[in-house]
């Protein structure tokens, strides 16, 4: 097949599978944001109650229902809700008047993307710096069981157990990192809380990084980079790692929603401004537009960094180019 | 049971009969305050000490754990009612069902599910257990149906069940006594880890405020713990133990279903 045409079908399939992976994506925030909505109109209670608290007078509530359109079908309502969604305009925030409730999320989304965002290369790299280091050749046996039992324990550490009781350990007790809601803790500050955040993305990506490359280790390819004589970093850095990229990144993947949940408990510790604070302040005032906005914001942020992740699978492993 | 299943378990029963053993030794409802004790150090007469406004710390974890455990069990075992049946069912019927369900649980199980509860929470005035629960058991379905799935895929073409239509069982009892049996082992697994996962989640929706009303969650330990990080860092360490204590058991006791290799 001359070159240029074999490019054309390599272009088509990427096309076609990025054009596959858009729907998929797509489909998901759409399906989190109509679960939403259905949540806050179709429970039992009245939201127009909810915003205004029990002592409301029947004028207000009214008004309340006019400016979130309570009072049109649910059909026609979720109509509005979806079109408002595709222009990124679910109208103005009910506690700050004249402020449109996507404004203050787009605000608060580059922080917590900020945040989740370091977490995620603190978290891969360093599990791929372990589960390298302990499949080559340079940790004794003793330390490479060792460092797989730990693993697991991490892995199965929940954040919110071992977040606070570190950030104890580290900013009170060794005042290595700045007190949780200090407010020039500028970049020390957010690399404590990606780090902490980081920590199980870590153990699990060490995990499964080190099953993928026990798995390489007896495959053909290295056994003849190591007849060719490369040495054991190169074996293991240049060789074996591109071909466990896939499984790293979908256990990336699937550890995000994790990362965003833990990214709201990190938010609400350390009091850093960001998403999770956010949906937390529009909770606790009802602020119906901010909430619906703002869990909107998180699943696109969700599936933006999972088709982030595929991409990155897809530039390292040639074997994914090939549509196998 | 061999011996090694009773040691899976035995996490979770210590963790219930120590909660039980601490919610009578407490003999006062978790609730109770007693401002003149506030943050007070473990003592003979508060074993863990208080918490904020005097709460006796060692009532509020054992009936926050229980609590933890109750709901987890009860989630994960709707959710395992539930899935397998459907799992099961999508791989028998083959065709479009099957491709639905698949991708409905792919969809489910891509949810940030933290971010869900937290939106579908706020539809409701202060968060109950009910409430809770059945937040959680909103995607918790879909691990459980997958695994069905996968699994009664893989059966469908084994070579006993070809045998048992071949010999002329009907369809429920090709069911009910060679592929049933097959699939529960495999998806009971699962139970384990659902149940940790909903342990961790109600403590970390509490942790952020959108626990139960009268606090006695281990979340809200949490949260006491690190408002009063200074003051009295027992409670934080406390807090953090029951969280890991009551996860990692429901975890261990998931192990315990594993079917047997034989």
């Amino acid at each position: 097949m001359p070159r240029a045409a074999a490019r054309l079908l390599t272009l088509r399939r990427v096309w076609r599978a990025v054009g596959g992976r858009l729907a998929e994506s797509a489909s998901v925030v759409l399906a989190l944001a109509s679960l939403v909505f259905v949540a806050l109109r179709v429970l039992p209670g009245d939201p127009a109650r909810l915003v205004l608290g029990d002592a409301a007078g029947a004028a207000d509530l009214a008004r309340v229902r006019a400016t979130l359109h309570l009072d049109e079908p649910l059909l026609a309502q979720y109509g509005r809700f979806l079109r408002g969604l595709s222009r990124f305009d679910l109208g103005d925030s009910l506690r700050r008047p004249g402020t449109s409730a996507m404004a203050r999320v787009t605000e608060a989304l580059a922080p917590t993307a900020e945040l989740a965002l370091v977490a995620v290369a603190i978290g891969a790299l360093s599990g791929v710096v372990v589960a390298v280091a302990a499949s080559g050749p340079w940790l004794s046996p003793r330390a490479r069981s060792w460092t797989d039992r730990g693993l697991i324990v991490a892995a199965a550490s929940p954040l919110v157990a071992f977040a606070p009781v570190l950030t104890w350990l580290l900013a009170v007790r060794v005042r290595l990192v700045p007190l949780p809601g200090d407010p020039d803790a500028g970049a020390s500050g957010l690399l404590f809380a990606s780090g902490l955040l980081a920590i199980p993305l870590a153990a699990h990506v060490g995990r499964i990084a080190r099953a993928a490359l026990t798995d390489v280790a007896r495959a053909p390819f290295l056994m003849v980079a190591v007849a060719k004589g490369a040495g054991p970093g190169r074996v293991w850095i240049v060789h074996a790692l591109p071909a466990v990229v896939g499984p790293i990144v979908t256990v990336v993947a699937t550890q995000l929603g994790a990362l965003l949940g833990g990214a709201v408990v990190l938010e609400r510790m350390f009091e850093r401004w960001g998403l999770g604070t956010l949906i937390l302040e529009a909770y606790a005032t009802r602020d119906l537009p901010v909430l619906e906005g703002a869990v909107v914001a998180a699943g696109l942020l969700f599936v933006g960094a999972q088709a982030l992740g595929e991409a990155v699978h897809v530039a390292v492993d040639p074997r994914a180019r090939e549509g196998r | 049971m061999t011996r090694a299943r009773w040691l899976d378990l035995a996490p979770l029963l210590l963790v219930i009969a120590a909660s039980a053993a601490g919610v009578l030794l407490a003999g006062a409802p978790a609730a109770r305050l007693d401002p003149a004790r506030a943050w007070c150090a473990p003592s003979s007469t508060r074993l863990l000490g208080c918490g904020e406004a005097g709460v006796d710390l060692l009532a509020v974890v054992s009936y926050a754990a229980l609590r933890a455990i109750a709901l987890a069990v009860t989630v994960s075992l709707l959710s395992f009612v539930v899935g397998t049946p459907l799992g099961v069912a999508a791989a028998l019927a083959r065709g479009r069902f099957e491709r639905v369900v698949e991708r409905g649980c792919d969809l489910v199980q891509a949810f940030p599910t933290f971010m869900l509860a937290l939106a579908v929470l706020s539809a409701v005035r202060t968060p109950s257990r009910l409430h809770i629960g059945a937040v959680f058991a909103l995607t918790s379905w879909a691990p459980f149906a997958r695994l069905a799935l996968a699994q009664t895929r893989v059966l469908r073409g084994a070579a006993f069940v070809e045998a048992a239509v071949a010999l002329g069982r009907g369809r429920v009892g090709v069911l009910v006594r060679h592929v049933m049996p097959n699939v529960l082992g495999v998806v009971a697994v699962q139970l384990g880890s659902t149940g940790a996962a909903i342990v961790v989640s109600e403590a970390a929706l509490a942790f952020v405020g959108l626990g139960p009303r009268d606090g006695v969650s281990l979340g809200g330990v949490l949260d006491q713990g690190v408002a009063a990080m200074l003051r009295a860092p027992h409670v934080l360490v406390i807090g953090a133990a029951a969280v890991f204590a009551t996860s990692t058991a429901m975890l261990a006791a998931g192990r315990a279903l594993a079917p047997e290799v034989r």
